[in-house]
């Protein structure tokens, strides 16, 4: 099954957020409670866990990229 | 020192969405507010995960305007008189061992919200018993009566933050005032509570000025000190001075110890209630 992972509302008023690193390759194996990408705030740098085991099957956004929150960065295959 | 341009590595921190919406779900269904998500704090997502948070009593909106400070700022509502009963509901549905209640500072209210305080202290010790209670109060502008009520109601732990060294109050929380939050840490040691208080740094102090800080702390008898990064939370906030190390901090944990406190969190992302248990437990010889 296809899960898509995405971006996180981090705080309240939060509408976009920068995923400034994946953590993970394309193809490669995730664990649940694993990291798989960051994002920066104002105050931290937060990683992203996911929320399920599977192979990072793609990665739809770029390191850079600005995503409106609950938009999709990338797909778990479980 | 020029501010680095990416973060430094200590502070990255884990998120867990599911775990988070878990908790959240619980503070909405009670009309319960956190001051993790208030001020945006960066161990959210650890401590959420861990089922643990610091609720905020009387409201969500501030009467002072602290620049450090991600909380909102105005003329905040009366206080939910439900607040107390649903606060004991969702430490027991969280189960929580140490609970830490802190507010926004009432300086509209007579009583600068002490009875609120000490409702939700007595619900907590009725609905969970054994759970320790915490209480993270505001100076109330150093009204005994106030700080009686708060203290007859038997906290476990009476914290009150001074936030920063003497020379930055003004700026940095204008309507605040350095001796006066001694003088309530003062008080409640007098009366014989366990104390704690925390400061950040980060906001432009300098060695000597942390230093005279300790002391000035201690002498009120203070027993528990937290000390952790000022992490500036929009463009809008005071600015950021610089990002002190590890080491840093180490050293900072150390001249407190020495200096005789009993129990002292030092790290970057240490905040006034983080892992505030392991430090109730670190002091329980005072009991």
């Amino acid at each position: 099954m296809q899960k898509k992972l995405t971006m996180p509302k981090l705080r309240p008023e939060m509408e976009k957020g920068v995923l400034c690193a994946w953590l993970k390759e394309e193809g490669e194996k995730v664990e649940a409670g694993e990291p798989v990408f960051e994002v920066e705030t104002d105050k931290v740098v937060q990683q992203i866990e996911a929320s399920e085991s599977g192979i990072l099957s793609k990665q739809l956004a770029e390191e850079g990229d600005e995503i409106s929150v609950f938009d999709s960065v990338g797909i778990i295959d479980t | 020192m020029p501010l680095p341009e990416k973060k430094p590595d200590w502070l990255k921190v884990r998120y867990n969405a599911e775990a988070v919406n878990e908790v959240a779900e619980i503070m909405r269904d009670l009309n319960l507010n956190t001051v993790c998500s208030e001020a945006n704090c960066p161990n959210l997502g650890e401590c959420y995960r861990k089922h643990t948070s610091t609720f905020m009593i009387l409201g969500n909106i501030c009467t002072r305007n602290c620049r450090f400070c991600n909380v909102t700022t105005g003329r905040p509502l009366a206080p939910d008189p439900k607040e107390p009963e649903n606060i004991a509901l969702a430490a027991k549905k969280l189960n929580l061992r140490h609970v830490v209640l802190t507010c926004v500072t009432r300086d509209d209210l007579p009583d600068e919200g002490a009875e609120q305080f000490a409702k939700t202290v007595r619900a907590i010790h009725k609905q969970c018993p054994g759970t320790t209670v915490e209480t993270l109060i505001s100076d109330m502008k150093m009204n005994t009566d106030a700080l009686d009520i708060v203290l007859e109601s038997k906290p476990d732990i009476l914290n009150h933050n001074v936030e920063t060294v003497r020379e930055l109050q003004k700026k940095v929380r204008p309507q605040a005032d350095y001796e006066r939050s001694l003088n309530v840490l003062r008080y409640c040691k007098q009366k014989g509570f366990i104390t704690k208080t925390g400061f950040m740094v980060g906001l432009g102090e300098t060695e000597q000025q942390i230093d005279r800080l300790l002391d000035d702390i201690m002498d009120t008898g203070c027993d528990i000190l937290t000390i952790g990064q000022y992490l500036q939370p929009t463009p809008a906030h005071y600015p950021l001075d610089r990002y002190a190390t590890p080491e840093d901090f180490a050293r900072y944990k150390k001249a407190a110890l020495d200096k005789g406190f009993r129990h002292v969190a030092s790290t970057p992302l240490a905040r006034s209630s983080y892992r505030a248990w392991e430090v109730l437990e670190g002091v329980n010889d005072l009991y």
